[in-house]
């Protein structure tokens, strides 16, 4: 990663496009602006952006299918800008390999917090060579499969504990309840979200200090959760 | 007329003749008459009028032949023998042919009858029609039971120009234009084309069918066509009307509807911008003081919001009003849509106070995350908006039997005398014009979810002060969960 960071936006609407880049330029990142996909394509293998900030309803293409694509040969995370009462997009655009989503409204302090998780997630990468990993009063030790909570051993269940190294290994993302279902159990349960829910609530019993009010694993109803350390 | 009814004739005089030959020495010449006259009359109330006059005049012959002196010769000696053989002729010929014709007469009136039913049959049918493809199946049944009637079809004017072969635009134009029904030889030698004008309010229509060749030109079959028109005729009228009506209705409620979102949106919609247009000049201006800046940017996105939440309520009524929502559902527990719920609603109101309390093990629901968040939501931004922000909201759940009830409270000044059934219609809000924002759609649209769940949403005062809104859902029941168990 580059000293400035380079952030390539696409979206069509030139009025939310100057918003976000007048905003992320005002935090000192370096903007790229894209109004179709086709530009964006273009500027995505010209500029090698840190970051893509991407408008789900493009004209020229479906948002969707330039995530598939982009994927194939880059790695680099994806924030998708989506409309409301499009969770069905949302959940497809994150299984297509996007990495976090803002629906529109947003706020500027929601969108800057959401760019600086995702940038940090490469760093975050490396560091996870380091095998422990904490949250809150929580400690997992990936080496000796151990949980602690304020230095009480917790007992996890197999499933707890790899339910729980999945969305704490990645911070600040959203899952969606396929990507962990299929990663937890594999193929053959990926339209079983009721067992998910059910483990999630159990692990939210152990480490979460009110388990209704969950300061870690957060709910986005209808796409998936979200680990926040 | 079959020669086969004759052969009948032919033996029974014969036969009769024959049978007589012995006894004739016991038999008066007179009564054997009498027989002959019987067996025209069993020959004509059977076979008709040709057959009974056939017998009558062998019979004659036969029993003058036979019978008469001198025997098994034509010439009569005697004039009353004469006499008789004439009278029997006569006779015989009289009874055979009054016998024919009230056989046929019985024929008609069975026919008659057979058909009055057929016609009965089919008003009943077309009385349940409410489609004219309804209208069009029913005829098809009809005619193809009472005149063996194939391809039965009805084709509306804007069909004319296309029509299935071998029917042409310019036959059913014809067939339009007069009044009773056309003729025409199909494309099929064994069949003859009839098409039948159906005049009526809304779009004239041609009956079209074809019938079996040999019938297509009886008055019978022509009256009876006739009559099934003009019942079909009046059936389609009742659907095209019932149509209009249904139309009209329709229209009337979009248009109702449409006018009350106008209203709502010029009231609701034009103050936030109104005051945001404001605040932007004055910023533009820059001469107030900095912190007065920084509240009047706050009072800017709050409106903002405000518009926001009332287009996200607008959409999700729109969406629920369309009739094809499709639920997501799916067997969750309710603590997380509401810890969910709550998490939004404290970065909206960070300052509330909302008390929780959930008993632990409840079983899960089957419903639809995204839809229930926004019920959670919208009674929990009443409770907010509705009572006095040093107030707590109270989130309850509890089990009664097969329900679980979410109830939020507040210690705002609940509802009016009434109950409070009126806050739910749309565009209904406690008072009119108040300062609260809002457009009166939030618990028409949280009722309309419920309803989708098979629960729904009550509002209750509550003991002390303050109003109690109750989501109340189905508990069903869960499916257990033990492939995917691991060891605990």
């Amino acid at each position: 990663m580059s000293e400035t960071p380079t952030i390539l936006l696409v979206e069509d609407d030139p009025q939310i496009r100057e918003l976000v880049a007048a905003t992320l330029e005002g935090e000192g990142y370096a903007i790229v602006e894209a109004g179709t996909a086709a530009q964006g394509a273009v500027e995505a293998g010209a500029c090698k952006p840190d970051l893509l900030i991407l408008d789900l309803g493009l004209p020229d293409r479906n948002g969707i299918n330039f995530i598939r694509d982009y994927r194939i040969w880059s790695a680099v995370p994806i924030l998708v800008l989506s409309a409301r009462s499009q969770e069905i997009s949302k959940v497809t655009a994150l299984d297509a390999g996007a990495d976090d989503y803002l629906t529109k409204p947003f706020g500027v302090s929601e969108l800057l917090a959401r760019v600086r998780a995702l940038l940090r997630r490469p760093a975050a990468e490396r560091e996870q060579l380091e095998p422990t990993i904490e949250f809150g009063d929580c400690r997992i030790d990936c080496v000796r499969r151990q949980v602690t909570r304020a230095g009480e051993p917790l007992h996890l269940t197999d499933i707890q504990y790899r339910l729980l190294i999945l969305l704490a290994s990645n911070p600040g993302r959203v899952l969606t309840h396929r990507q962990l279902l299929l990663q937890i159990w594999g193929g053959r349960a990926v339209e079983n979200n009721q067992y998910l829910r059910v483990y999630v609530g159990h692990l939210r019993q152990k480490i979460e200090r009110i388990p209704a009010q969950p300061q870690h694993i957060l709910t986005e109803i209808g796409v998936g959760y979200r680990f926040q350390p | 007329m079959s020669v086969r009814k004759f052969l009948p004739a032919l033996l029974v005089s014969v036969g009769l003749t024959l049978l007589m030959l012995p006894l004739q020495e016991t038999i008066d010449l007179s009564n054997t008459a009498l027989l002959y006259v019987l067996v025209v009359v069993l020959i004509g109330s059977r076979y008709g009028r040709g057959p009974a006059i056939a017998t009558a005049l062998l019979s004659a012959l036969l029993y003058a032949h036979v019978f008469v002196p001198p025997l098994f010769s034509l010439a009569i000696t005697e004039v009353q023998y004469l006499l008789a053989a004439v009278v029997m002729l006569v006779v015989a010929l009289l009874v055979g042919h009054l016998t024919a014709s009230l056989k046929s007469q019985a024929e008609q009136v069975q026919a008659r009858e057979t058909q009055a039913r057929a016609l009965y049959d089919l008003a009943r049918h077309l009385s349940a029609a409410q489609t004219p493809v309804e209208v069009e199946e029913i005829a098809s049944r009809f005619l193809g039971t009472a005149l063996q009637a194939i391809h039965t079809r009805i084709l509306p004017e804007s069909a004319f120009a296309a029509p299935p072969p071998p029917l042409t635009a310019a036959l059913l134009q014809s067939a339009l234009a007069g009044r009773h029904p056309l003729l025409s030889a199909g494309g099929d030698p064994r069949h003859t084309l009839a098409l039948v004008p159906l005049i009526a309010a809304g779009p004239p229509r041609v009956l079209a069918c074809e019938l079996p060749a040999t019938q297509a030109g009886d008055t019978a079959t022509r009256e009876l066509l006739e009559t099934a028109s003009s019942v079909l005729t009046v059936a389609l009228e009742r659907t095209h009307f019932a149509e209009v009506a249904r139309e009209t209705e329709l229209r009337r409620a979009a248009e109702s509807l449409r006018s009350s979102i106008l209203s709502a949106l010029s009231h609701d919609l034009r103050t936030p911008l109104t005051v945001m247009v404001g605040l932007a000049d004055t910023l533009a201006l820059g001469k107030a003081s900095p912190e007065r800046q920084k509240s009047m940017l706050g009072a800017l996105r709050n409106q903002a919001l405000s518009i926001n939440q009332l287009v996200t309520n607008l959409l999700d009524m729109a969406r629920l009003r369309s009739g094809n929502l499709e639920l997501n559902e799916a067997w969750q527990p309710i603590d997380e849509v509401i810890g969910a719920t709550l998490q939004q609603v404290r970065t909206h109101w960070k300052d509330r106070e909302i008390t929780l309390d959930i008993p632990s093990g409840l079983p899960p629901l089957r419903f639809d995350a995204v839809l229930v968040e926004r019920v959670l939501w919208n009674l929990l931004e009443n409770a907010i908006k509705y009572s006095p922000a040093d107030t707590p909201v109270e989130l309850v759940v509890r089990r009664f039997g097969e329900w679980l009830d979410v109830m939020i409270c507040d210690w705002g000044p609940g509802l009016p005398a009434d109950g409070g059934e009126e806050l739910f219609g749309l565009f209904r809000r406690g008072q009119a014009e108040s300062s609260i924002p809002g457009v009166g759609l939030g618990l028409a649209i949280a009722r309309s979810i419920a309803e989708a769940h098979g629960g729904q949403v009550l509002a209750e005062n509550r003991m002390g002060g303050g109003a109690c809104f109750r989501l109340r859902l189905p508990l069903g029941s869960a499916p257990t969960l033990s492939d995917l168990e691991d060891e605990t």
